[in-house]
C-alpha cells in the first residue's frame, strides 16, 4: 500500500492535463447539458432515455476510454513507464494503481452527472431519489468496467484507444443489436441489465437479468486484472536496437 | 579477448567469486534477427565501459541485464538474482537508460522522490536531497523537467537512479547532452562510486570518455562479444597488430639498423626527425630495445606506442 500511493499520484498527475480534463468534464457534462436544453424549451426530459442513451452508451466508455488509455498506455508509448518497471514492486501493483485512478475519474464525472441528470429530469419516467442513487451506482460499476478493461488492453497494444474505441461503437454499438449472443460479452449491456433492475424499465430486447449482469462486470474486472498482471509481469521495452 | 576484472568465457570462470553481474551466454533475436548472440561474462566492482557501433547490441544488452527484455537463450543476474521477471532485483539496481522520455511535469525533486519511495527508502526526503546535491541539481530542482536541457534531464535521470544507493549502476549513454564540465564532474561521480565498491557499467560511443573512465571495456560487435578487460592488455593479445612506437634518440639511423636485425621488429621507417619501429612482440621488443641501445652507444630520449589508444584497439577489433 505504502508504494501504491506514489504510482496513484504520479498517474494521477499525469492523466490530470489541463486540457484532457477540461475536456472530458465537458463530455460528462453532454447528459445535464441535454437535461437543460429540453427543459429550457419547455420539454419534459425523460431521465432513463437520457441516461441509458447518453451516459451508459456514450459518455461512460468515451470517459473510461481516454482514463483508462491515458493511465497506463500513455506512459507505455511515451517510455515514462520503465521508471515505474524498474522498481522491486510487483507489476501487478503497477496495474492495480493505473486501475484505481482510471476507473476513480470515470466515477468521479459520471456519479455527480448521473444525480444531477436524474434531478433535472422530471419527465414521464421520473426517478425517486433513491433510484438516481442507485442508478448512479450502476454507472459507476460499469464505469469502471470499462476502465480496468481498457487499462488491461493499453497493456496488450499501443493501438489501446482505437481498439477501444471499436469495441465500443463497433461491438457494442452495431453487433450487439444484431447478435443477441453478444450481449454476454458487453460492458454496455451488463450496465443496462443492471440500470433496468434499478429503474424497473422494460426493454425490447429484454435487458439481461441482475446475476448475469453482476457476473459480466465482476468477470470483466477480474479478467483484466489478471491479464493485465500477466502482461506487465513480462513487460519488455520496445526499440531496444543500440 | 578476455583480461582481467571482467571474466568472459565458461560457465565455471562466469561463477567468479563476488561478481555482480553474471551474463551466462546470453542471446536475444527478434524473428531471425539477432541482436545479442551468445554472450558470457561477468563483472564485479569497478566501472566498465560498454563499446560497439551502432546497431551493435549495447543497448539490447544493457536491457537483458535490467530485466526489461527476456534473453531467447541464457540467463543473466545481477546481485544473484535473476533479472528477468524477478522484479526484487531492483533493490540493488539503478538504470539511467538513454532514452530522454521523463515524467515532464514533475519537477525533478518530486521525480526523484518518487523513484526513491518506490524503492521504499526510509528517509526518501534526505535521501532526495542528497542525490540532488551530488548531481548538482539544486537550483532547478523545484522546476517541472520539461523546461529542462538535455544535460539537466541526464543528471535529473542519474538522481533517479542513485536515490537508493544501489550496488550496481547500469548507464546507456549517461553523458548525452552533459557540458564538459558536468561531464567531468559526473565521471568523477562514477569513480567514486566505484572506489566504494559499486558495480558500474556504463554503454557509450565517445571512446575518450571510455578511457578516461572505464577500468576495463565490453566490446560488443554484430552482437557478439568482441573483446572485455582491460584495453591496453587487449591491446597485447592483439598479436596479428603489429605493435608500432616512435622512437627518438641519439641516432634514430644507426638504431633502426640494429633494431631490424633483431627478429621480433620487422619494420622500421625514418621520417620527420622521428623513427618508427613496428614489432609482433610488445614485451620482447620492451627488454630488446634499450639492450641494443646501449650495445650500440645510443642514447634514447623518448619511446611513444602509438597504436595503444583506446580508439585503436576499437579499430582494430571492428574491423577483425
Amino acid at each position: 500500500m505504502i508504494t501504491r500511493m506514489p504510482l496513484i499520484a504520479v498517474t494521477l498527475r499525469g492523466v490530470l492535463g489541463r486540457r484532457r480534463t477540461w475536456l472530458m468534464i465537458l463530455l460528462a457534462s453532454l447528459p445535464v447539458l441535454v437535461a437543460l436544453l429540453i427543459r429550457a424549451g419547455g420539454g419534459q426530459p425523460n431521465a432513463t432515455t437520457i441516461l441509458d442513451t447518453l451516459l451508459i452508451r456514450t459518455v461512460m466508455p468515451l470517459l473510461a476510454l481516454v482514463f483508462g488509455t491515458a493511465a497506463l498506455g500513455s506512459e507505455l508509448e511515451d517510455g515514462t513507464a520503465i521508471y515505474l518497471m524498474v522498481k522491486p514492486i510487483p507489476r501487478w501493483h503497477i496495474l492495480l494503481a493505473k486501475m484505481a485512478v482510471a476507473a476513480s475519474l470515470t466515477i468521479a464525472l459520471v456519479f455527480p452527472v448521473t444525480v444531477l441528470t436524474g434531478l433535472i429530469t422530471d419527465g414521464r419516467d421520473a426517478l425517486s431519489l433513491a433510484e438516481i442513487l442507485g442508478y448512479a451506482l450502476v454507472v459507476s460499476a460499469g464505469g469502471a468496467a470499462y476502465a480496468c478493461a481498457f487499462v488491461a488492453l493499453s497493456a496488450f497494444t499501443g493501438r489501446a484507444l482505437i481498439l477501444g474505441l471499436g469495441y465500443v461503437l463497433l461491438w457494442e454499438g452495431v453487433l450487439s443489436g444484431l447478435l443477441e449472443g453478444t450481449r454476454f460479452l458487453s460492458i454496455r449491456q451488463a450496465s443496462l441489465g443492471l440500470a433496468a433492475q434499478v429503474t424497473g424499465n422494460v426493454t425490447t430486447p429484454p435487458a439481461l437479468d441482475l446475476a448475469t449482469s453482476a457476473a459480466i462486470l465482476v468477470a470483466v474486472v477480474a479478467g483484466a486484472i489478471l491479464l493485465g498482471s500477466m502482461r506487465l509481469s513480462r513487460f519488455e521495452i520496445r526499440g531496444s536496437d543500440g | 579477448m578476455t583480461t582481467d576484472r571482467t571474466v568472459a568465457g565458461s560457465p565455471a570462470e562466469l561463477a567468479a567469486p563476488g561478481a555482480s553481474i553474471v551474463v551466462d551466454h546470453v542471446s536475444r533475436w527478434y524473428g531471425n534477427v539477432v541482436a545479442v548472440n551468445d554472450i558470457s561474462f561477468s563483472l564485479s566492482a569497478g566501472v566498465t565501459g560498454l563499446l560497439g557501433p551502432n546497431g551493435a547490441g549495447k543497448t539490447t544488452l544493457l536491457h537483458l541485464i535490467s530485466g526489461l527484455l527476456r534473453p531467447s537463450a541464457g540467463g543473466v543476474t545481477v546481485a544473484g538474482v535473476p533479472a528477468w521477471r524477478h522484479p526484487a532485483m531492483y533493490r540493488h539496481v539503478g538504470l539511467v537508460p538513454e532514452r530522454e522520455a521523463v515524467h515532464g511535469y514533475l519537477t525533478a525533486r518530486e521525480f526523484v522522490l518518487l523513484n526513491a519511495r518506490l524503492q521504499g527508502v526510509v528517509n526518501a526526503e534526505a535521501a532526495t536531497q542528497r542525490v540532488i546535491a551530488t548531481v548538482e541539481l539544486q537550483d532547478a530542482a523545484d522546476r517541472p523537467i520539461n523546461t529542462y536541457s538535455k544535460g539537466m534531464r541526464q543528471r535529473a535521470k542519474v538522481a533517479g537512479a542513485l536515490v537508493h544507493d544501489p550496488a550496481v549502476l547500469l548507464l546507456d549513454e549517461p553523458f548525452n547532452g552533459m557540458d564538459p564540465r558536468q561531464r567531468l564532474h559526473m565521471m568523477g561521480l562514477l569513480r567514486g562510486m566505484a572506489a566504494a565498491g559499486r558495480t558500474i557499467l556504463f554503454s557509450s560511443h565517445i571512446l575518450e570518455e571510455v578511457e578516461r573512465m572505464a577500468d576495463s571495456v565490453l566490446v560488443i560487435h554484430a552482437g557478439r562479444l568482441a573483446a572485455s578487460g582491460d584495453f591496453r592488455s587487449i591491446r597485447r593479445l592483439m598479436t596479428d597488430r603489429p605493435h608500432t612506437f616512435t622512437i627518438r634518440s641519439s641516432d634514430d639511423r644507426r638504431l633502426a639498423a640494429a633494431l631490424l636485425a633483431d627478429p621480433a621488429v620487422f619494420g622500421a621507417e625514418l621520417g620527420d626527425g622521428k623513427l618508427s619501429v613496428r614489432t609482433a612482440d610488445f614485451e620482447g621488443f620492451g627488454r630488446a630495445l634499450p639492450r641494443l641501445a646501449r650495445v650500440a652507444g645510443i642514447s634514447l630520449f623518448e619511446i611513444t606506442p602509438t597504436d595503444e589508444s583506446l580508439e585503436s584497439v576499437f579499430s582494430y577489433l571492428v574491423r577483425r
